[in-house]
């Protein structure tokens, strides 16, 4: 009896997404799909807005990663204005997106999916959240809490505010930094540094528990993409663009991220407001890359910080080839989280960093822009088109979760055919399936430009239409 | 004839006071810390009564009237806060903030804006009247400023001050009611102005994010007018 | 010692910053959290919004037919209903597509800046309205937050106030923005 099983809303995860599972007669998992149900249009009613009111808005894209349009926008209005922006306004940005890495990774792993990680995938729904994990594991919350809060106030010292900090701007940033703040800083490293290795050491010990769902989480073969320097190391705020495939040859190096739509293809499909960004020269959907965490680590056998090279290589060692699971984006998050706040901590310790000049200015002198910063969640571009005096007459955003749509829409049906067979529909099968999307940690406001959210439920109905069962999920 | 002015005694809000003949209810309540709210009024420049926030009950009256245009008389009786009047303002700034399109989280002026903090001090944080949405332009040509339509409330202190001030005339007012629109000369772009001299006055005293200077978006924005009394005194030779 | 109230937190078309605001209080969380069950919640598995629920927070405009039946359900099943940020109160960066409406955003997002199989999605998505509105616009509202997003005190000082019993006036303490 075929049937369609539907999960809506997909919980613990940023933004509206649900899932549609097609079975057959014999009770096999033929589709699955992944619908983001809103759509907000950014890249339409920002037309006719002065460009460099475009960051600002931009970071509405997003509360989460609002950095991260901040910084992409910025960049391309940096374009627009054909400046170079002073040394340490660049780096006083790295500072803030490595910032906003670390407490979006802690966001995803602690509050989102460590509910699963640590009370495991068929825990008590009731008690699968952050509020519980604090209390069943008061230590694992503390460190979850703090690191997210570190990442906060970094932002909030250089910026003033934590969400939607609109200190970068075209040509810099608005204010510099001062001593007080720098030692400020520094002085919460250490602090940083210990919460991440503990969790590090403690979900490297506890992954062998989740053996049967790294083979089956969206583990199958893709390309991969992210920015990376001249060293061929993971960049998260220059650099040009690399693409890898499952092999870990460079199929497509020293991209530069400005041409992006020559190798950048986006398709639509009738079920999602997300689009799907693909690798034109291998055309939809053999063109299929990922983004992200597990991306960057596949990109580089090592990065240039101590402490996060050692468990990078640790990580890459687990394989002679890229890593294919995107499990591994859960471990992937907390490497980076390491090799963020030690860059952040580098990027202090030059005195150059209260240099006071952090703004170039200029006018138009460019019609047109692009921007392009690794986000939390992958690579991330801004694209403006201005017309003489700079009011955009067209933009187009790629967004790092879009990226990785194809990937988890294929995750979803690899997951789906392990978990669901014939008649049973168990909870725990439910979350595993949702859990795989949660590995991407997507940023669904993000990928639509918009947001939402949507309630779960599960129908098995017959071909006649009547309903057979219904699980809901409380 | 006495050159002097005339001295006139009032009550506002219970306490009795004097003022010039040719004061204001405003002006008198001002040099009395008696504060009302306004918008369109700004020192150094005429007053024309246009955003109502003024309004106060003058016992005698039928209707409420505008502080900041009208003269005190002898015996007046002013109220300048009460339920009544608190609903009528908040009901005027809802209008304006319905009237056209004020995102106040994405604008230049956001924190430096008049029509923001009299939201915040008349406590208003909702708007009960429908958003009107307009379809209105923003107008990038002039090298220095940029003219935001959606951001504006048609104070006219723009226009005030470039004639009072400048001299320039550049800024005026087109349309009646809701399809009114400051221009700038024949409702030309304003980059192609004959009259602008780029003084940047209309900067200064526009309480919002309308008229703004383009590098300065992103930077925290502070207005200065206070120059306006003194401009006014060297340019009348008369006292303000 | 006062009871333990039931919390439900929302999000409609926002951002999440609202969200992320309430979690910008940190510790303070977890201290208020022996005042509330979190019943319904994006950070919570529970998928059916409970029969009575004594405070939901709501972030965002109403922009989909699937936002309004389900704010117009939360309104229903909810004691105080607490509109959180400039997209819930004033539509904000949310309702910037009324000028121009769904249509040239089709046209923009699916036809022009896409290179495969241009069409408007319409299979399991929820039909876009034309106009994006807010929350009080649909349902009627019992505490209003100002903010883009506000601050986590603001939010902290509104959970207290409401998780016992009262309904706190944010005018003059939160500003739009």
């Amino acid at each position: 009896m075929s049937r369609t099983i539907v999960i809506d809303p997909v919980t613990r995860l940023e933004g509206h997404g649900k899932i549609t599972l097609q079975l057959d007669n014999a009770g096999i998992v033929q589709d699955a799909t992944f619908h983001v149900t809103q759509l907000r249009g950014f890249e339409k009613f920002t037309e006719g807005r002065p460009f460099y009111e475009m960051p600002n808005i931009t970071a509405r894209i997003c509360g989460i990663c609002p950095v991260s349009h901040l910084v992409a926008s910025s960049k391309a209005c940096d374009a627009i204005l054909a400046v170079r922006i002073p040394p340490v306004a660049a780096d006083l940005r790295r500072i803030m997106n490595y910032a906003q890495l670390i407490q979006s990774h802690a966001l995803s792993f602690f509050y989102l999916s460590s509910p699963d990680l640590l009370l495991g995938m068929d825990a008590n729904p009731e008690e699968r959240s952050i509020l519980h994990v604090a209390r069943s594991h008061p230590a694992v919350g503390a460190d979850g809490i703090a690191l997210r809060q570190f990442g906060q106030r970094i932002i909030e010292m250089l910026a003033g505010r934590r969400i939607h900090p609109g200190w970068t701007v075209p040509g810099g940033v608005n204010e510099p930094l001062s001593a007080e703040k720098r030692d400020q800083m520094l002085s919460m490293i250490p602090a940083a540094l210990a919460a991440v290795e503990r969790t590090i050491t403690w979900f490297r010990g506890s992954m062998e528990k989740f053996a049967a769902e790294i083979e089956v989480f969206a583990n199958f073969p893709t390309l991969f993409m992210g920015l990376v320097n001249d060293h061929g190391l993971a960049e998260y705020y220059d650099g040009s663009l690399q693409v890898i495939d499952s092999e870990g040859n460079i199929i497509a190096g020293e991209l530069d991220p400005a041409r992006y739509r020559d190798f950048i293809g986006e398709a639509v499909e009738p079920f999602t407001y997300m689009k799907f960004p693909y690798y034109k020269p291998l055309g939809y959907p053999g063109g299929t890359y990922r983004v992200g965490p597990l991306a960057r680590l596949n990109l580089a056998g090592r990065c240039d910080t101590p402490l996060a090279d050692v468990e990078w290589r640790k990580f890459r060692a687990m394989s002679p080839r890229p890593l294919l699971s995107s499990f591994h984006y859960h471990y992937a998050r907390l490497i980076e989280i390491l090799h963020a706040t030690e860059k952040i901590e580098a990027l202090l310790a030059n005195p150059a960093i209260l240099d006071k000049h952090v703004r170039a200015t200029a006018s138009v002198n460019n019609l047109e822009g692009v921007g392009v910063a690794e986000a939390p969640r992958g690579t991330l571009i801004h694209h403006y088109k201005v017309d003489e005096n700079g009011l955009i007459t067209w933009a187009n955003l790629i967004i790092a979760t879009g990226q990785n749509n194809a990937a988890m829409n294929r995750g979803i049906l690899q997951a789906a055919r392990h978990y669901v067979q014939g008649d049973q529909v168990a909870e725990g099968m439910l979350n595993r399936v949702e859990a795989v999307v949660r590995t991407f940690d997507p940023c669904l406001s993000c990928s639509t430009h918009a947001m939402g959210r949507m309630p779960l439920c599960i129908e098995l109905r017959a071909p006649d239409g009547s309903l057979v069962r219904e699980v809901r999920r409380d | 004839m006495s050159a002097e002015p005339n001295i006139r005694t009032l009550c506002i809000d219970g306490v009795d006071i004097s003022a010039r003949s040719d004061q204001t209810i405003l002006e008198a309540a001002r040099e009395h810390n008696v504060s009302i709210p306004t918008l369109c009024h700004l020192d150094g420049l005429s007053e024309v009564g246009a955003c109502r926030l003024c309004l106060v009950e003058v016992k005698g009256a039928r209707r409420l009237l505008p502080a900041c245009v009208t003269q005190v008389t002898e015996g007046m009786e002013v109220t300048t806060h009460s339920p009544k009047i608190d609903r009528y303002r908040t009901m005027i700034l809802e209008l304006f903030f319905a009237e056209r399109n004020h995102v106040c989280s994405v604008c230049v002026a956001n924190g430096a804006c008049e029509l923001q903090s009299l939201a915040l001090t008349l406590g208003m944080t909702h708007v009960e009247i429908p958003y009107q949405y307009p379809q209105l332009p923003v107008d990038a040509s002039h090298p220095r400023f940029t003219v935001d339509h959606n951001r504006c409330v048609l104070c006219t202190r723009c226009v005030r001050v470039c004639s009072e001030i400048e001299g320039a005339n550049t800024w005026g007012v087109m349309g009646r009611g809701g399809q009114s629109l400051v221009i700038t000369d024949l409702k030309e772009p304003w980059g192609d102005s004959e009259t602008c001299t780029s003084c940047g006055k209309c900067v200064q005293v526009c309480p919002t994010g309308a008229i703004f200077e383009k590098t300065r978006a992103g930077s925290k924005v502070r207005k200065h007018p206070e120059f306006l009394p003194y401009l006014r005194i060297m340019r009348e030779g008369e006292q303000v | 010692m006062s009871e333990v109230k039931t919390l439900a937190t929302v999000w409609l078309d926002g951002c999440s910053g609202c969200h992320m605001s309430l979690l910008d209080m940190d510790e303070r969380l977890i201290e208020l959290s022996s005042q509330f069950q979190l019943v319904y919640s994006p950070l919570v598995d529970r998928k059916i919004f409970p029969e009575r629920v004594d405070v939901t927070l709501v972030e965002g405009a109403v922009a989909s037919e699937d936002d309004l039946k389900k704010i117009r359900k939360i309104r229903e099943h909810t004691t105080v209903l607490v509109s959180l940020g400039d997209c819930a109160l004033t539509g904000n960066v949310s309702a910037m597509r009324n000028t121009c409406g769904p249509q040239p955003v089709f046209l923009r997002v699916y036809q022009e800046n896409a290179d495969l199989h241009r069409q408007v999605p319409t299979v399991g998505v929820p039909a876009l309205l034309d106009r994006v509105r807010p929350v009080h616009e649909v349902v009627p509202v019992d505490v209003y937050v100002p903010g883009c997003p506000p601050s986590a005190d603001t939010i902290y000082q509104v959970l207290s106030e409401t998780l016992a019993g009262r309904l706190p006036n944010l005018g003059g303490i939160a500003h739009f923005g």
